[in-house]
């Protein structure tokens, strides 16, 4: 097993973890070189793709799958496994849906379900944003096409307002070194319950693995990742209808083989609930967040490995029980000096799990400018509605200082 | 005295049981002993260690009367600490060799990343270790646990079982890679 881990991810002990019980033996690429002798990791880079992927295929010797384990590494290891002849998303699919301007040009094609969106080159003139703004409608949401988990992606609710957040965005994407000339999205507000759709595709088809329903969905004017609750509690036809609009967007895309993840709206504005596509991304869900999945014991890191392996894959949650995350975001702009009172939060009944995951001392920024989350809570219950009011009165118990 | 083992057991099920499940370990209360609570810890060390802290102070949290909390294994009754029952310094020992060959092969090249690696103990074949410094949260320590540390290990130890880390990596400071949200 190729197993490509980005120097800055959440995910590189879940999949080790995950390897080591799966008893796989593991070659590792990533971009973090380690200190270590004997040259137990190969080092490569995702920003080139043609010297990694050979110095992979000249190191690694035969394997028998790829996986990257974060978004960073995604394009890399479709490369690789395109050159071994593994099974896996193609490369240009993986890039389409790392750009969310492709996404909607190939969503419109195939006509998916989506927001009215317009693409607004990084050459327009000045009045390009807020045109785009009062075509779609406001309020729109202005995007950065290349980032994710939410950063620099802003509401707008006049066509003024637009222009103001697409400066920002602008410097957003400048502080994270993406000088390039690349459009942004203007996009149409869909207000409605959000909700995340976890899959495997083989062949194009979907096995679900865990569909989230984003309780607190964000309003803007940004929109952090908050609480996800699993299984959902929207209703069967709703449910379907979003896994199928899901499949058949992840299939636009040109994806075919392997996890991916969907985020939809469920617009009721017309008096009939429909799907509405928002992103996908061709990995599993981000963050933490799959700590909060468990099938008959496997995480959901291990279902990734044995799909990639080729090896049956049954995500079903064979304790049924709601489960929950809660990603805390970062409220204000400052150093992280501690964050209090996580014994008493993490002893709230129903709560599973408390990770801190921004180390005290670091500089800290909320969305739209920061991409990172201070740290994630998990809860279990015997309902939805428990496992929230665990996880809200954990975080109410935490007390985060910054200055 | 009032019987603590029920709630301890309560809060074990409700706020530890599922998040160990999850690391891929098992946890029962054996007992309350003048407000010192000892549980037994299945499955992987590696899983459980790391969070001891955590256990003892959401035990302590849930249930008042709890002053200590002990972390025992099967087959090695009372062993607060494993895997550090055997003392790293011990003569011959496994976790005397253990830190023999980090220190001279593995902390000067992680020093490079301000990073330093000591043996805690051993027990039952397993190797304890802790991460600081540069090394202690960062995201690719894991990586570096096994891809380097432990097959070094395995190598020149013919009865290793397993490396433990037991870093509290939640405390870390200066990690040389930091997570962020994809």
């Amino acid at each position: 097993m190729l197993l490509l881990v980005p120097a800055r991810t959440y995910r590189a002990a879940d999949f080790l973890a995950a390897a080591g019980r799966m008893g796989l033996e593991l070659v590792v690429a990533s971009d973090g070189a380690l200190p270590l002798g004997g040259r137990p990791v190969v080092h490569v880079s995702p920003e080139d793709i043609e010297d990694s992927a050979d110095r992979i295929i000249a190191r690694a010797g035969k394997v028998e799958a790829v996986v990257a384990a974060d978004t960073p590494m995604l394009t890399l290891a479709a490369e690789v496994a395109a050159r071994m002849g593994l099974p896996h998303h193609p490369v240009a699919a993986v890039a389409a849906a790392g750009d969310k301007a492709v996404q909607r040009r190939l969503w419109a094609a195939a006509r998916i379900a989506q927001p009215a969106f317009r693409l607004v080159p990084a050459a327009a003139s000045p009045n390009a944003v807020p045109q785009a703004a009062a075509d779609v409608g406001c309020p729109c949401v202005v995007k950065a096409v290349s980032l994710s988990a939410s950063q620099g992606v802003l509401r707008a609710d006049d066509p003024a307002a637009a222009a103001a957040a697409a400066r920002r965005i602008r410097l957003v994407l400048a502080a994270a070194g993406r000088t390039g000339p690349e459009p942004l999205v203007v996009e149409e507000y869909v207000p409605g319950p959000e909700l995340s759709i976890d899959g495997l595709l083989t062949a194009g088809a979907l096995t679900v693995t865990a569909v989230f329903d984003k309780p607190w969905t964000p309003e803007g004017p940004t929109f952090e990742e908050t609480l996800l609750i699993t299984p959902s509690r929207r209703p069967a036809p709703v449910l379907a209808e979003a896994i199928d609009t899901a499949e058949r967007a992840a299939r636009a895309l040109g994806l075919t083989h392997g996890p991916i993840h969907a985020e939809l709206r469920i617009d009721e504005r017309s008096g009939r609930p429909g799907p509405v596509m928002l992103e996908l991304a061709a990995r599993s869900i981000g963050g933490l967040c799959s700590r909060a999945l468990r099938f008959g014991g496997a995480s959901l890191e291990e279902l990734v490995l044995a799909h990639a392996l080729n090896r049956p894959v049954t995500p079903c949650d064979h304790d049924g029980q709601p489960s929950g995350v809660l990603m805390l975001p970062v409220p204000r702009s400052g150093v992280l000096l501690a964050v209090e009172g996580r014994a008493e939060a993490a002893a709230t009944p129903g709560i599973t799990g408390l990770t801190i995951t921004i180390p005290v001392g670091q500089q800290v920024r909320p969305l739209p400018e920061g991409d990172c989350y201070l740290g994630f809570i998990f809860a279990r219950g015997d309902t939805h509605d428990r496992v929230e009011e665990a996880l809200r009165a954990a975080e109410a118990r935490l007390r985060v200082v910054i200055r | 005295m009032t019987d603590l083992t029920g709630p301890v057991a309560a809060a074990l099920e409700t706020s530890i049981r599922p998040s160990l499940i999850a690391r891929g370990a098992a946890v029962r209360v054996l007992g309350v002993d003048d407000g010192v609570a000892t549980l037994e810890v299945t499955g992987s060390p590696g899983a459980v260690l790391p969070v001891a802290s955590r256990i003892e102070a959401q035990v302590r949290a849930a249930v008042p009367g709890i002053t200590a909390v002990r972390i025992v294994t099967p087959g090695s009754p009372l062993a607060a600490e494993p895997p550090g029952s055997q003392p790293p310094d011990a003569p011959g020992s496994l976790a005397e060799q253990a830190r023999r060959i980090l220190d001279a092969e593995v902390n000067p090249a992680i020093s490079a990343h301000r990073g330093h690696v000591v043996v805690t103990g051993a027990n039952d074949g397993w190797v304890g270790i802790r991460l600081e410094g540069g090394c202690q949260g960062c995201s690719l320590a894991e990586v570096t646990i096994r891809q380097g540390i432990e097959p070094l290990l395995r190598a020149r130890l013919p009865g290793l079982v397993g490396v433990a880390d037991v870093t509290d990596h939640e405390a870390g400071t200066q990690p040389f890679f930091s997570p962020e949200k994809r």
